[in-house]
């Protein structure tokens, strides 16, 4: 290992002279210097990465004249948690946070969930295209590969429990190029038997013509995989929370854990904007945050690196052209930031165009980008007939990816008391299910050295969704209506949703009383009109629940005000 | 000479204004009252407002008034002030006069809605 | 389930006139507004200048519309409010129409139908603005609903991007109600919206006015704290280096009208791409037998009278006993921006009337109107401006459309005329 180290260092020298020095400390690769240049700095580290996955490459690297950004944190400060003790702190409210309570919850446990945002899922989980991953672009030897299969066909019965709307609309990867046939057939074959992706079949033009009348002429055959689905990624991770809530999780929203005390390689006590809580165990699910989070606990052994892509959404008309997955690949290799990505037929009929890859240095650069949007169409654009002025909106996400690029799922190394579901990337919001169950298996190992761990008989997986009217028959839309007159009565008119519904999202058990929060829930605002017309709606109801003023009602964090108050606010006499 | 956009209608025509001692030269106009205009413009513009007064009414929290005739443009905040400090706590009806002859100038804010009549049942 | 001769779904300007125009033929009408009051957007346009042609007078948005509303509460017209309109089938010559309201799913059953649901504003993401989500982007019309209609205070700071006519009345609403409008901004080298509103709503008030200028990226993680401003070649794209970040908590966007088609699309109607709305005959009657559209569900028309204009001829003719979809289609020159009724229906006909908008300013221009190559109609307009909508009664001297036709309508500027 030595040797290899030395190797390491050589190489760096000779392309960055006298800039990166390389360690090896205990099971990872440490590098430290100065760099001009963030892509010289992934340069680096990728060079590092070794076969044997369990060493990590751990980048502290200085980018030169470079202040990066501190995590943006609730302007909320108070007490609310000052003092809690709890059995596990669950560090992140995204699609791991979540599931990882929900399956924490068979258990009889004390469980805090903290996340720093106003509502779960309000980072890399809200943000991507919400594909359940057939995993047939994954060899054997990951841990993505581990989980993606059999997370994948437990979607039916998940979604179904947690009443989330779910379609296994199948994708297909077109290719132009008849001479590959040979070579896909070979890759198929292997990711069917070796890799267990059983559902994986080559088809031809004609039967692709059939499935997907829309796509490009010059496809010649296809890969097929009809297991694929699409959910909706935000959707999911709130059923997750609500039904933990429901089986005993306290959620803990605007809390930002900024700090923590490690004495004797365990954790003591966590700080937070909100008070300090002390965990028993902590579970590192801090997406981007995860290293800064291990470097806290004193177990820093990987490194995330950040990297942004956007994704445009176009309009439900656009829907009706695709009803899959579907992209075109050649066997060129690709190093464009428009890597991978495709047309995504989405669980609410919408098309989702995207994401490209950027690599950066701000963890939470959600900004989009012109040339992000025209990049994507261009490459897409060859698989199908889409049109940029079908786009409704578009948004960024930034995957945490690890330079390993795959997950890191284990207890600490150094710090004992400390379980890590980190590197979570694509395909982590399909492999979240048995990811959860993985993690919560290491969890109740660490309790149970020292407590007996009992089943929550009271543990019921069913969560009751709010209702889709748009979607239900009309007899039954009928009846609801009979029994709530406010479903009848139509808020968001290019969605169809109704007061009722808003009143639900309202009155759920985690409670979000932000145009965004009702938005993610049941759709106002999500359609062509982007809210212009029931956003002032929305609002009004949101305060009318609440009884507060609209200048208190927010779009989505503490700051973002919708109104100052009222135009005639200095009143004094009346007619 | 002066050039101006004649604002009473849409039409919005395009004035030429001559100013020769006693008389003023108007082109441009398609009816006599951009004429009447350019002159009122040249000596003392006037203009009329619209905006919205409060109300008791919390379902109806602002209802729509106007000014009842055109008054000398400089006072326009003058007459925003006015109407920032009224409140509306009966049900007023279009055409309701909520204020007369505002700051001495001749004018009345009125109602330019039913709609509290339409909302609020007491 | 009940029976109706006409069905109009949008209680606006348009909607109310063709409700009215059905009743005075002695049709059955039923009107479904999908919002709590009647009256449309005219409930929230406050400012005056509204009804010069229908009445002769200034009036303001809810004293223009008030008046149709009290003319169809006088003629007893059935109608229903916070009715929702979710799904039209087509049987045996007849329509049938669910919607949702308060009392649940309901149905009828129609001959006709008029589509009268106005139209929507484009939005940020349309007009391809980048950067963060915060909040304090507002389209002008959700602007107005919280001012006007809530009496909030939305903004302290506010750029205006756009020069239409919403975006030069906003200017003046958000100044009078206290807010400080750093500028209005306009990506087109003309502005947009009437003259008139030029004057009143920015002169007046020493608000200014960027042309060929857009925003091109919005900052601020919350509330929007600053956009950044871009001068654009005549293309409208942004020209590199011209950056500018303007301070501001918010943005009111005032960039364009469509015409709201979902209904029209989910009836398989065709749509003119020119004027985002579908196509329509004389009668405004779209592709579709008996379906008629007005208002600014057929295109975004400046002025409010000539929408109460298309709802009543609409209304009138929606109650027509012999109906035809025959028609024949219009050649139009270049020079049109559009022109609407885009066909003349193939019947007896004296004369018909078009709405239509120069593409580019016009100093003189002449309208040429040939049937089977004839001239039969020559007009001379002056100072033609797309954000003007203009008017024109063609008369057929031949007395009829046959299906074999051909109707060539033209465009022709005078370079002359300086």
């Amino acid at each position: 290992m030595e040797k290899k180290i030395a190797d390491l260092q050589k190489k760096l020298d000779q392309k960055y002279p006298g800039c990166i020095q390389v360690e090896l400390d205990q099971s990872r690769i440490v590098l430290t210097g100065v760099m001009n240049s963030w892509e010289d700095i992934i340069d680096a580290c990728k060079m590092c990465v070794q076969k044997d996955k369990n060493i990590h490459v751990v980048n502290h690297i200085e980018l030169k004249g470079v202040k990066k950004p501190q995590m943006r944190i609730s302007s909320i400060q108070d007490t609310k948690y000052d003092g809690r003790h709890c059995d596990v702190l669950i560090i992140g409210g995204g699609i791991s946070g979540a599931s990882i309570a929900r399956e924490l919850s068979r258990y009889k446990l004390d469980i805090l969930l903290v996340e720093k945002e106003s509502d779960l899922a309000m980072q890399a989980s809200g943000r991507n295209d919400g594909e359940i991953h057939p995993g047939v672009d994954l060899n054997k030897g990951s841990l993505k590969q581990k989980y993606v299969v059999k997370s994948n066909r437990s979607f039916d019965q998940l979604c179904q429990e947690l009443d989330v709307p779910f379609k296994r609309v199948g994708q297909i990867v077109g290719f132009k190029d008849k001479k590959l046939y040979p070579i896909i057939w070979a890759y198929a074959m292997q990711r069917k038997y070796i890799c267990g992706v059983d559902d994986t079949c080559l088809i031809s033009r004609k039967k692709i013509k059939e499935l997907e009348p829309n796509l490009s002429d010059d496809i010649q055959f296809g890969l097929y995989n009809p297991m694929a689905g699409s959910v909706s990624p935000y959707g999911l991770t709130i059923a997750y929370g609500e039904n933990a809530i429901q089986n005993g999780v306290e959620i803990a929203l605007n809390t930002a854990v900024l700090s923590m005390e490690v004495n004797n390689h365990k954790i003591i006590r966590v700080t937070t904007n909100r008070g300090m809580i002390y965990p028993d165990i902590v579970i590192n699910a801090a997406g981007v945050f995860a290293d800064d989070i291990a470097k806290m606990a004193d177990d820093e052994f990987f490194s995330i690196h950040p990297r942004k892509g956007t994704d445009s959404i176009l309009d439900l008309k656009a829907g009706k052209m695709i009803s899959s997955i579907v992209s075109t690949k050649t066997l060129k290799k690709d190093n464009s930031h428009s890597k991978g990505g495709g047309i995504v037929h989405t669980v609410h009929d919408n098309l989702l165009i995207g994401p490209d890859a950027i690599e950066t240095y701000e963890k939470e650069n959600f900004a989009t980008e012109r040339k992000s949007i025209d990049q994507v169409f261009s490459k897409h654009q060859k698989t199908s007939n889409i049109r940029q002025s079908d786009i409704i909106t578009y948004f960024t996400g930034v995957r945490a990816a690890t330079f390993e690029e795959d997950f890191v799922i284990e207890k600490g190394r150094n710090t004992k008391n400390i379980v890590h579901c980190a590197g979570i990337q694509s395909p982590g919001l399909t492999t979240a299910p048995a990811v959860s169950k993985d993690v919560v298996k290491m969890t109740i190992d660490l309790l149970s050295e020292h407590k007996t761990v009992e089943k929550n008989e009271l543990f019921n997986p069913i969560r009751k969704g709010i209702p889709d009217l748009k979607h239900m028959d009309l007899k039954k839309r009928n009846e609801l209506i009979q029994k709530n007159p406010d479903y009848g009565i139509i808020i968001c008119r290019c969605e169809e949703i109704s007061k009722g519904e808003i009143l639900d999202a309202l009155n759920s058990v985690l409670e979000v009383t932000t145009i965004d929060g009702v938005k993610k829930r049941v759709r106002p605002g999500m359609g062509r009109c982007q809210g212009g017309f029931c956003m002032p709606l929305v609002a009004k109801i949101i305060s009318e629940y609440k009884n507060i003023p609209l200048s208190e009602v927010r779009k989505s964090g503490a700051d973002s005000i919708i109104s100052y108050g009222k135009t005639k606010e200095n009143t004094d006499e009346t007619i | 000479m002066r050039e101006m956009t004649c604002i009473v209608c849409p039409n919005g025509c395009h004035l030429t204004v001559n100013e020769t001692n006693d008389e003023i030269l108007v082109k441009g106009n398609l009816c006599p009252r951009g004429k009447d205009f350019a002159i009122q413009e040249i000596h003392h513009p006037m203009r009329t407002i619209t905006s919205t007064v409060k109300t008791v009414y919390k379902e109806v929290p602002t209802i729509p008034i106007k000014v009842s005739k055109e008054f000398p443009k400089e006072r326009i905040f003058d007459v925003m002030n006015q109407i920032n400090h009224i409140q509306v706590d009966y049900v007023a009806q279009q055409g309701d006069v909520l204020m007369e002859n505002v700051l001495g100038l001749g004018i009345n804010i009125v109602v330019t809605s039913n709609i509290l009549k339409e909302t609020i049942h007491e | 389930m009940k029976q109706y001769d006409t069905l109009v779904i949008g209680g606006g300007p348009a909607g109310l006139a063709a409700a009215i125009g059905a009743k005075k033929e002695n049709g059955e009408v039923l009107l479904l507004e999908r919002e709590q009051r009647l009256g449309g957007i005219l409930k929230q346009c406050i400012h005056d200048g509204f009804g010069l042609i229908q009445f002769k007078e200034r009036l303001s948005g809810p004293e223009y519309v008030e008046r149709f509303i009290q003319e169809f509460l006088s003629l007893n017209i059935d109608y229903e409010t916070l009715a929702f309109v979710i799904k039209i089938d087509k049987k045996e010559g007849f329509y049938h129409v669910s919607y949702v309201s308060k009392k649940g799913v309901c149905e009828v059953t129609v001959r006709s139908l008029i589509i009268a649901t106005g139209c929507r504003e484009r939005t940020a993401k349309q007009i391809q603005i980048h950067g963060t989500r915060p909040s304090g982007v507002f389209t002008a019309g959700c602007a107005q609903h919280f001012v006007n209609l809530l009496g909030e205070k939305i903004g302290n700071k506010c750029v205006i991007l756009g020069s239409g006519d919403i975006g030069l009345i906003m200017a003046r609403r958000l100044t009078l109600e206290g807010m400080k409008v750093l500028g209005v901004y306009e990506a087109k080298a003309t502005p947009s919206g009437l003259t008139r509103n030029l004057v009143q709503c920015l002169e007046d008030y020493q608000i200014p006015l960027y042309l060929s200028h857009t925003v091109t990226r919005v900052f601020g993680e919350e509330r929007l704290n600053a956009v950044e401003i871009m001068q654009v070649d005549e293309k409208m794209r942004p020209i590199e280096g011209t950056q500018e970040i303007v301070e501001c908590d918010t943005l009111i966007l005032s960039v364009g009208l469509i015409p709201e088609n979902e209904i029209t699309e989910s009836l398989g109607i065709a749509l003119d791409l020119k004027t985002k709305g579908p196509y329509v005959d004389d009668y405004f009657m779209s592709s579709l037998e008996n379906v008629y559209i007005c208002g600014n569900a057929l295109h975004v028309n400046d002025l409010v009278d000539y929408v109460s204009e298309s709802g009543l001829i609409a209304g009138k003719n929606s109650m027509r006993q012999h109906v035809s979809t025959q028609s024949v289609s219009i050649d139009l020159s270049d020079d049109f921006l559009y022109l609407v009724p885009q066909r003349v229906s193939v019947h007896d006909v004296q004369e018909s009337m078009f709405y239509f908008r120069a593409k580019k300013e016009m100093k003189a221009a002449d309208l040429l109107v040939k049937v089977n190559g004839k001239e039969i109609m020559k007009r001379r307009y002056k100072n033609l401006k797309p954000p003007e909508m203009e008017k024109i009664k063609v008369k057929w001297e031949m007395g009829k459309i046959s299906e074999n036709d051909h109707i060539e309508i033209e465009l022709k500027e005078d370079l002359c005329v300086k």
